[in-house]
């Protein structure tokens, strides 16, 4: 375990899947501006697990919504792979959501009106591209979801609901899955769950994830946590330990 | 609370305004009944006040049945010599468009719309209605018409004119011009007025119509009409109140017909309208089930919470009342201007908001509101606390017990009482209110019942979206199956008003059908000479003049009447029964048409059995002028389509009477080696001396009344299309709200990679299903609507239910393509969904 203080420019040790310039967020205007992002520069390596941490307001989910696709930067620039997403076009986005990005959110990540299975392959459905039969097969079955494919969420547990969420991220075989707070919701036993299994799908499965979390005990699932305060990068983590992430945070509450 | 009932409102502005726009539209169809009836009813009111103003006593016969007999002309001599008649005056009329000039340049003034009426001109101007503007009275040979058409039409003082008379054409020259009543209020007619001397004889009467009166001063009028009475007692006396009242009537049972047709498209205008702010009241509130239930906890009690959503019903109904009344006005005048465009031009009226009106407005727009509240306020109002804590949870089930229980159980009523309601309950008003309610009742158990087939009825529906939309198709599919008593009461709406339509192009299809059958079993006859004036025939001598052509092989003439059959009055009709053979096909069942008995009469069979009555059986038959004659049953007929009268004379029967034999039709058959052009030499020679006739084909004639009934169609169809707006903007409504109440779902695809093209869509295709499935069930129940109406119809009217499938199918095409439109903008709203507003929310 490293412990890097102070970095100025963040960067992983392999090729980045997704990257960030310069990038800034303002919120409001005048009085009530709020700069969410401040200057940020950060690589996202292909294949690793990263967790993104940091206090309320810290700017953790800005920049996740804004690496995503899901909102723009006032300033600077965001790429994934070779997409300079931060002068895509609205359409540009949705594409490349749907065929570059996986998602799973904190909750209400399936459509109530689908089954779990086309709940899972909805993005493909929504491209009009055939699933790879085998590849889903392989992710439902390491989620352990076979018995329960033709149930709609509201028939599944919220753990099942999140492995559901998972198989749909891993199912399109995106660049990159972004998770919002993923376990925010469930039990410790069912969150530990989920991200033994999100660290299975970039260990051997070859993924790349980008987590936001305020849980130190899920940022250690990670293979390299950034840290976020008041809209900056101010430390990051390799390998990190619950107790090793608790105490930065400590640190940066003070 | 009532401030939060405010808020509440204002919170929602286009939900709000929809709401209240769709029971605006309903109120203003009532209005505009009631506008259209009051304006026209005042006008009539006014002409007839004219028309009668300086009469003190009428004197006319009046028959039990049938047309009374005119009165002679000495009658006028007699009733001036009572005491106390100041002075009496022979008033003579002829038949409504019975004379009508034609103009300098040969056109003829068209007889749709207002009538050309014909009178003799009275010197005394306070019996007269009209009094002469310019020129002079009209002397024997001369005419005067009113101002107005004078200026319209361009009829100059001093030349002479040519008009149509019953017995052809005459030549008078114009002396003057006249105007009508105390401000000219011809409402259209063009009015003319000819010498006494000669009016009887110009109108084709036997006599004069009437005798009015003008009591002298100083005399008791009741004393004047009794002595008149006792002077003439055959003849009926009646004052001056009697005869505005019989004026009057006359006018106003037209236009009662036409406002209770309004009236009626009006309450389904309105029935609709409780449906959509039924549903939009339980949509919104079910959204703020949570909002509520913290109410609750807070200490709101079941009662406030009740009375703020009423409230916010209240206002609803207020707006939309306000809204409707001026509503109605400017529907009148589209209504006015829908007529014109029809040819039957109205006549001007005033503009009269009765109070009776605003009443009705205010009653019906906030009762409606309210009704439709009382549901949805009662479920919120009881909605527990804890709701608050839990989040409110979707949809109730589709059919609960009670559901389908009271669904069945309304559906069958509904059937009993449309039953009861062909078969007949007694007066008119009966019928017709055991009707409205068994087919209200069936709406109502369909719509209960209808969210059970929600999920079947879309998930074929919506194949062929899956297949062509892809996974947008799927969703949209997936969306109206998933809260089905919302779909069900959405749908509901619009499956009122595609029952109404397609009942009407069953009925029609079914008549238009029979009329095909009917021509090519019973019409022989080459050509049908017919007119659209119903007070005008044609000569007595026509078919005898047709018959010396030498193309034609057979003719006669079909003469209406009322008479008394063994004491009953019936209606019958008379022609030449030795011309009928290569004429009609009257289908025979017994007898003959032989004419070697004297007074022959045919009876229809069941008629005859109805009677008791065989062929050789000896019917008395009092005729309306007072003949009576044996007549002789020498066969008995079936023929029901062209024939709708249980008894035919012939016309020997009719000279024995001495009932003239003027021709309502003729029909004419032609040599099958005739040349064509000698046929229509006869045809051309025809229509120039009838120019308001129709000679036609047999196959002329069918399409010309099927065209008749498309005409009444249309009517049908614009009226209910009202409905079908409402029921529109109910889809548009509720569309809008569940995109609303999905923000976080539509958030959710669109992170995951629909396009906003796709979320469009899908919308739209939701919008599509639910009112392919309104259209599904509206048209199913305007079948069986169909299917009830031609069974109690009489056979000869429509004898088998026919379906117009084409017509249906398009009739479905266009509800989807009407959802997707009234989808547009809840679409065009989901589209512009903020992706992370929405998954943040």
């Amino acid at each position: 375990m490293t412990l890097l203080l102070d970095p100025p420019n963040v960067s992983g040790t392999t090729v980045a899947a997704a990257s960030a310039r310069g990038a800034t967020k303002v919120y409001g205007k005048g009085d009530t501006e709020v700069l969410a992002l401040d200057n940020v520069d950060v690589d996202f390596a292909a294949g690793q697990f990263t967790a993104i941490m940091g206090p309320s307001g810290s700017g953790k989910s800005t920049l996740m919504h804004c690496m995503a696709g899901l909102d723009r930067l006032s300033g600077g620039s965001a790429t994934v792979g070779d997409v300079d997403i931060s002068t895509a076009s609205e359409k540009q986005l949705t594409l490349l959501r749907r065929d570059r990005l996986g998602f799973i959110f904190q909750a209400f990540n399936l459509v109530p009106t689908l089954t779990a299975i086309e709940n899972i392959t909805l993005p493909m459905d929504l491209a009009g591209t055939k699933p790879d039969k085998a590849w889903v097969d392989n992710v439902i079955d390491t989620v352990g979801l076979t018995n329960r494919l033709k149930h709609r969420p509201s028939e599944l547990s919220g753990g099942q609901q999140q492995r559901v969420a998972v198989a749909r991220a891993l199912a399109s075989r995106p660049q990159i899955i972004f998770a919002d707070e993923p376990t925010g919701n469930l039990d410790s036993t069912t969150g530990s769950e989920i991200l033994a299994f999100m660290r299975h799908a970039v260990r051997d499965l070859g993924q790349t994830i980008v987590m936001v979390t305020h849980d130190p005990v899920a940022a250690s699932y990670s293979d390299r946590v950034v840290f976020l305060a008041d809209g900056r990068i101010t430390d990051q983590l390799i390998n990190p330990t619950p107790d090793a992430v608790l105490d930065q945070m400590r640190r940066l509450s003070n | 609370m009532f401030r939060l009932t405010i808020k509440n409102l204002l919170a929602n502005k286009v939900r709000f305004a929809l709401t209240t726009f769709g029971v605006m539209l309903a109120v203003s169809f009532v209005v505009s009944a009631f506008v259209l009836g009051d304006g026209l009813r005042s006008s009539f009111t006014t002409v007839s006040e004219d028309i009668t103003a300086g009469v003190d006593i009428e004197v006319r016969n009046v028959a039990d049945f049938g047309d009374a007999a005119p009165l002679p002309m000495s009658t006028v001599t007699a009733v001036s010599t009572v005491d106390g008649v100041a002075d009496a005056v022979a008033v003579i009329e002829a038949a409504d468009d019975a004379v009508r000039p034609i103009k300098a340049n040969g056109d003829y003034i068209t007889t749709e719309g207002p009538p050309q009426l014909a009178f003799n001109w009275i010197d005394n101007e306070q019996l007269s209605a009209f009094t002469l503007i310019d020129g002079a009275a009209p002397d024997v040979g001369e005419f005067t018409i009113d101002l107005d058409s004078a200026a319209k039409h361009g009829f100059v003082i001093g030349d002479s004119y040519e008009l149509f008379v019953p017995d052809g054409r005459v030549n008078l020259t114009l002396s003057g011009t006249s105007s009508f009543g105390a401000d000219n209020s011809t409402l259209g007619a063009v009015l003319m007025q000819m010498n006494t001397a000669e009016a009887s004889e110009l109108f084709g009467l036997d006599g004069i119509t009437n005798v009015s009166v003008e009591v002298a001063e100083g005399a008791d009028a009741v004393d004047v009409q009794a002595a008149i009475a006792a002077a003439i007692p055959t003849a009926s006396v009646i004052d001056h109140a009697a005869v505005l009242a019989e004026t009057t009537a006359e006018f106003t049972d037209d236009i009662n017909i036409i406002g209770n047709i309004l009236l009626g498209f009006g309450f389904v205008a309105l029935f609709v309208s409780i449906f959509i702010i039924y549903n939009t009241f339980a949509i919104v509130l079910s959204q703020r089930i949570r909002e509520l239930a913290l109410l609750r906890t807070v200490g709101a009690d079941p009662r406030q919470i009740r009375r703020s959503v009423l409230g916010e019903a209240f206002v609803v109904g207020v707006l939309a009342s306000a809204g409707g009344i001026g509503g109605g006005i400017l529907v009148a005048k589209g209504l006015d201007a829908l007529f014109g465009l029809m040819g039957a031009d109205l006549p001007a009226y005033p503009l009269i908001l009765a109070t009776r009106t605003l009443v009705v407005a205010v009653a019906i727009g906030i009762g409606v509101t309210m009704l439709a509240a009382v549901g949805p306020a009662r479920r919120a109002a009881t909605v527990p606390p804890i709701t608050a804590l839990n989040g409110g949870a979707e949809a109730g089930a589709a059919g609960s017990r009670t559901r389908k229980i009271s669904g069945f159980g309304l559906f069958g009523l509904g059937v009993l009482a449309g039953a009861a309601g062909l078969s007949g309950v007694g007066s008119t008003t009966a019928t017709v209110a055991t009707m409205a309610f068994g087919v209200i009742a069936m709406f109502l158990g369909v719509t209960l019942l209808s969210p059970l087939a929600v999920g079947a009825v879309t998930g074929v529906l919506g194949w062929p979206m899956r297949k062509t939309a892809g996974v947008a198709g799927h969703m949209a599919q997936r969306n109206a199956a998933r809260n089905s008593r919302r779909t069900a009461t959405t749908a509901a709406a619009l499956m009122i008003g595609l029952a109404l339509v397609s009942t009407a192009l069953v009925v029609g299809e079914s008549i238009k059908k029979t009329i095909g059958s009917t021509f090519e079993q019973t019409a022989k006859a080459e050509y049908y000479l017919t007119d659209d004036l119903e007070d005008v025939e044609f000569p007595a001598t026509l078919a005898s003049d047709i018959r010396h052509s030498d193309v034609v092989t057979a003719a006669t003439g079909f003469t209406l009447f009322e008479a008394q059959v063994d004491g009953v009055v019936a209606d019958a009709v008379g022609f030449d029964f030795n011309q009928i053979e290569s004429l009609l096909d009257l289908d025979m069942q017994d007898g003959s048409l032989a004419t070697n008995v004297a007074n022959p009469i045919l009876v229809h069979v069941d008629k005859a059995e109805q009677i008791n009555a065989t062929v050789g059986d000896v019917l008395t038959t009092d005729f309306a002028n007072g003949a009576t004659i044996e007549t002789t049953i020498v066969g008995l007929f079936d023929e029901g389509a062209i024939m709708t009268q249980d008894y035919l004379y012939d016309y020997s029967v009719l000279t024995e009477a001495g009932i003239p034999q003027t021709a309502e039709w003729l029909a004419v058959s032609v040599s099958d080696g005739a040349s064509p052009a000698a046929i229509d030499a006869l045809v051309a020679g025809l229509s120039d001396e009838f120019p308001a006739a129709n000679i036609e084909t047999s196959d002329e004639f069918r399409a010309r009344i099927v065209g008749m009934i498309d005409e009444v169609l249309t009517m049908v169809n614009v009226m209910v299309a009202l409905a079908v707006i409402i029921a529109l903007i109910g889809i548009a409504n509720t569309l809008a709200l569940s995109v609303f109440e999905r923000t976080r779902e539509l958030g959710l695809v669109r992170a995951v990679g629909m396009t906003r093209r796709q979320l469009r869509r899908m919308v739209r295709l939701e919008a599509a299903l639910v009112a392919t499935f309104g259209a599904v069930l509206g048209v199913g129940l305007g079948l069986f609507f169909g299917w009830g109406l031609v069974v109690a119809m009489p056979p000869s009217f429509a004898a088998t239910t026919a379906i117009p499938f084409v017509n249906i199918i398009v009739l479905m095409i266009v509800a989807a393509a009407a959802g997707v439109i009234a989808a547009w903008l809840p679409a065009r709203r989901a589209g512009k969904l903020n992706v992370l507003d929405a998954i943040a929310s």
